[in-house]
């Protein structure tokens, strides 16, 4: 199972970058924007550009939107990102078909994206697809609740953390990919190298 | 200078030299048929670009918009233009243009509004109505009612916006409504200087006659062709990519009434237009024309995909480092 960050509702730009920064730096698989409606792909770009390894979930506002439009969007954010673009859409199955289709390189309405997205297909999923998990400052109980979501098979978790992010990559990361998770090798690294 | 709409910050910049700004443009993020390539590189060198005009002093860079062109011409250039705002810590960044009729204006509006406030006022919203029939079909718009979807565009983009916005015409009607709203003009670099002249004319007229909304003259920006070169070698070379660049016009079937521009129907007599009205010459030269236009902003035109590589970074290197110099030298001494 993979780790994603919540920064969706970290309010300032700059925490935003920073921590998408810190997350790309000790590892985390990927981390979670939004914006406002018209502005989620414009923030997940400014991500992008700053950033190069960690995967970009974006939460994108789909229930208004013109499904070729949004589609456009994202074609660009995957080619900014290169290739680290995924998508939670927020709308009636319909439009999400057919985003997903364009993003798929199949035509709609005798459409077809242009540019394409850098992926073969751009994932989209739908808000319950991906389980979310707000950690608490107990690691007993986050260690619990990634265990469960790991052994439920579920691919990804979105969390919401306020603490260091070298601790939830210490802590975290390996137990979710892996269920024999030697937890006394990050305890023994939290003597050697204490996370301030 | 720009005159209105501008942050205090952006003002502040500005008043620091005299003369009008120099940016580059048009940044496209195509892969064509005369050049292709891959898009992921394309859109990584935007963001180099944009480093590189930034660290050579130049003022902005611009970026274009299309839809469902073969060639990925970029469709979406709010995430773009955030990105290369993202890379940078001064150089403006503009759309010239976002064709507005092909957008839900309350999206827009929120976008630029988040890039403005990232950027502390470095974006620019450039608007164009757009004229290909295809890009209208997709957005489920009827290309008839484009002037109507323009108006109520701008008119929630003017209530609801904080950027400076820029409105691209192609006729002297659209220029007047324009300096009618107190709206920046942003002129295609294909028209000559006597065109060019009657737009800026009709927009500040339209200005003063509609009670000077916003107080100060709206600020006119003005793409050019133009390429420094030292030899009459590179000149000829200069003026081929020049020409050739407007091909990708005559597949999306650009023209414009009453301007001597159609590259749909009169490709050859409108590329030779084109050439006519390029400054390709040393920076001395370039500046010297340059300074017979009335303008705030000239945005070079130089984005296209025919020079190669190095050569369009050396020109952006020569327009920071020699063009802005001299254009501010003549600003300051008019």
């Amino acid at each position: 199972m993979r780790l994603l960050l919540d920064l969706r509702d970290v309010e300032s730009h700059i925490d935003r970058r920073r921590l998408a920064n810190e997350a790309e730096e000790h590892g985390l698989w990927g981390i979670v924007v939004t914006g406002p409606p018209g502005a989620e792909c414009a923030e997940a770009a400014a991500v992008a550009a700053l950033t190069d390894t960690v995967s970009i979930l974006v939460d994108v506002d789909g229930n208004e939107t013109h499904p070729t439009t949004l589609a456009e969007e994202i074609a660009v954010l995957d080619q900014i990102s290169r290739r680290r673009t995924m998508i939670i859409f927020r709308g009636s199955p319909a439009a999400r078909t057919k985003v997903a289709d364009l993003l798929g390189g199949l035509p709609s309405d005798g459409f077809i994206l242009s540019p394409p997205p850098a992926q073969a297909s751009v994932p989209v999923y739908t808000p319950e697809d991906i389980p979310e998990a707000k950690l608490a400052d107990n690691a007993r109980q986050n260690a619990e609740v990634v265990d469960q979501h790991r052994d439920a098979n579920s691919p990804f978790l979105i969390v919401s953390w306020n603490g260091p992010i070298k601790e939830l990559a210490r802590h975290l990361v390996g137990r979710a990919a892996s269920p024999d998770f030697p937890q006394m090798i990050a305890d023994l690294a939290d003597q050697i190298d204490p996370i301030d | 200078m720009l005159r209105r709409g501008v942050s205090r910050r952006e003002r502040s910049l500005r008043e620091q030299h005299c003369g009008m700004d120099m940016g580059i443009g048009l940044w496209c993020l195509q892969s064509t048929a005369t050049n292709p390539r891959a898009f992921e590189r394309a859109y990584q060198e935007l963001t180099e670009d944009a480093r590189l005009a930034e660290n050579s002093g130049i003022h902005s860079l611009w970026l274009s918009e299309h839809h469902a062109y073969y060639d990925g011409y970029c469709p979406a250039l709010l995430p773009a233009a955030s990105a290369v705002l993202a890379a940078t810590n001064q150089l403006q960044v503009g759309t010239g243009v976002l064709l507005l009729p092909l957008h839900q204006p309350d999206r827009v509006a929120n976008a630029a509004n988040i890039l403005h406030t990232q950027s502390e006022g470095r974006f620019h919203l450039g608007t164009g109505m757009g004229y290909r029939p295809i890009e209208f079909a997709i957005k489920d718009q009827n290309i008839s009612q484009r002037l109507q979807l323009m108006n109520a565009g701008l008119d929630t983009l003017q209530a609801t916006v904080n950027t400076p916005i820029w409105v691209g015409v192609t006729s002297e009607k659209a220029a007047q409504r324009a300096g009618r709203r107190g709206l920046g003009l942003f002129i295609s670099g294909a028209f000559s200087r006597d065109v060019v002249n009657a737009l800026i004319a009709a927009h500040r007229t339209a200005w003063e006659t509609s009670g000077s909304p916003g107080g100060t003259p709206p600020p006119v920006g003005l793409l050019r062709n133009l390429w420094i070169v030292d030899t009459e070698a590179e000149r000829r070379k200069a003026v081929e990519w020049v020409r050739s660049s407007y091909l990708v016009y005559a597949g999306l079937g650009w023209g414009a009434d009453n301007t001597g521009v159609d590259f749909a129907g009169q490709i050859e007599s409108s590329m030779n237009g084109v050439e006519a009205s390029a400054t390709i010459g040393s920076a001395e030269e370039i500046a010297e024309e340059l300074d017979g236009y009335d303008v705030e902003l000239v945005v070079c035109r130089i984005g296209y995909d025919q020079p190669p590589r190095n050569a369009v970074t050396e020109v952006v290197e020569r327009i920071g480092h020699e063009l802005v110099p001299l254009v501010k030298e003549l600003g300051a001494t008019r």
